[in-house]
């Protein structure tokens, strides 16, 4: 009566107490004619028995001050740009202190250009320059985008135009062609 | 907090920050320091843990969010080693100290001894990364071989191997380190099933 020894897998089941129906019964029957997979299962309760024996660690009060204390020095955002195709854009080391302050304009400019005007015109001319290319790369395989999906999806790209350090990411969203 | 498992209309209502700190952060320092063996490291895991959860609570859909947490604690504590094994396998390159800077306190392993039973911890400290996740979910934190194969993005098989494995090391290496550790009554906890 030579059964099939347990595999490993099953040896950390079994002595976990989580094999069911035939494959319980079928490692009870082997267990028990089978000193070595016996051993094996007593091996990994022991392992067990082991490591709950050992104390839990407290936690640091300290800790406990610091974590309560992160809504007032943690960013809500992670950046969602780093930086810009050619490396001068470097958002992510700003942003800490971009999220901390809160974003105040000057009521006369809520309605009118939120951008300095080189910014405007760099951001143009990007848009411009891919809407060109995007009308390109899109004319030969013309059936299934129409354009106005194709630019859609690439304008966004825009948004990594050089721009200066007062520019927020909420301003930089502005620029999206149809911007919400 | 209360997490709403009917599938229409999920009403879940964000609980406060201190609640979330209160109700949670014991069991996330927990885990962090048995999986990265000392304080220093299992603070920096804690917080991290703590920086995630704070930017996205408002995503948070909900599940369970013990499991959650297990999931950004482990996988943080997984991409700590790998940056350690790549930085150490590489010439260590001139901006050194400023790649490390970002990452916390250095790797130095000072143990804790009041807080964890040490011979313990040095032999979960020497499991490889992976067999000492699965071992440390499973043994110490309970989870059930489904839940860490979810948590750990692999299958339960590969579950129950690791968990085999790094049990038979661990063994090995508590026999080796101090024999005296075997239970007393040897024969209580195998007389089950």
């Amino acid at each position: 009566m030579t059964s099939q020894h347990l595999s490993d897998e099953a040896v950390a089941a079994f002595a976990d107490g989580v094999l069911t129906g035939h494959a319980r019964a079928r490692a009870m029957r082997h267990t028990a004619e089978c000193a070595e997979c016996d051993a094996a299962v007593r091996e990994q309760r022991l392992a067990v028995l082991a490591l709950r024996s050992a104390p839990a660690p407290a936690l640091p009060s300290g800790l406990v001050d610091r974590l309560r204390g992160l809504p007032g020095t943690t960013p809500l955002h992670a950046p969602s740009t780093t930086v810009a195709p050619d490396g001068s854009l470097m958002l992510s080391t700003m942003a800490p202190t971009a999220a901390l302050v809160p974003i105040t304009r000057p009521a006369s400019a809520r309605h009118g250009h939120r951008i300095r005007p080189l910014a405007t015109t760099a951001a143009l001319l990007a848009v411009a320059g891919v809407l060109t290319s995007g009308a390109v790369l899109a004319e030969p395989n013309a059936p299934a985008p129409g354009n106005g999906t194709t630019l859609r999806d690439v304008a966004p790209s825009t948004t990594t135009v050089p721009i200066s350090p007062e520019l927020t990411f909420g301003t930089v969203t502005l620029l999206r062609p149809g911007g919400r | 907090m209360t997490v709403d498992s009917t599938s229409d209309a999920p009403v879940w209502v964000p609980p406060t920050w201190d609640a979330v700190v209160r109700e949670h952060a014991d069991r996330v320092y927990r885990l962090a320091y048995r999986l990265s063996g000392n304080r220093a490291d299992a603070e920096d895991l804690t917080q991290e843990t703590f920086v995630r959860v704070f930017r996205s609570l408002t995503e948070y859909k909900p599940g369970t969010f013990e499991g959650w947490l297990h999931r950004i604690t482990t996988n943080l504590f997984l991409d700590m080693v790998r940056r350690r094994q790549r930085i150490r396998f590489d010439a260590l390159p001139e901006d050194v100290g400023d790649r490390l800077a970002g990452t916390g306190p250095g790797p130095e392993q000072s143990y804790d001894q009041m807080h964890l039973d040490p011979e313990i911890q040095a032999a979960l400290d020497d499991l490889p990364p992976d067999f000492r996740v699965a071992v440390v979910l499973c043994d110490l934190e309970q989870l059930s071989y489904e839940e860490i194969a979810a948590t750990l993005g692999i299958k339960v098989g590969t579950v129950r191997s690791r968990i085999h494995r790094g049990r038979v090391l661990l063994r090995a290496a508590l026999a080796h380190r101090a024999p005296g550790l075997r239970p007393v009554e040897p024969g209580v906890a195998m007389s089950d099933v």
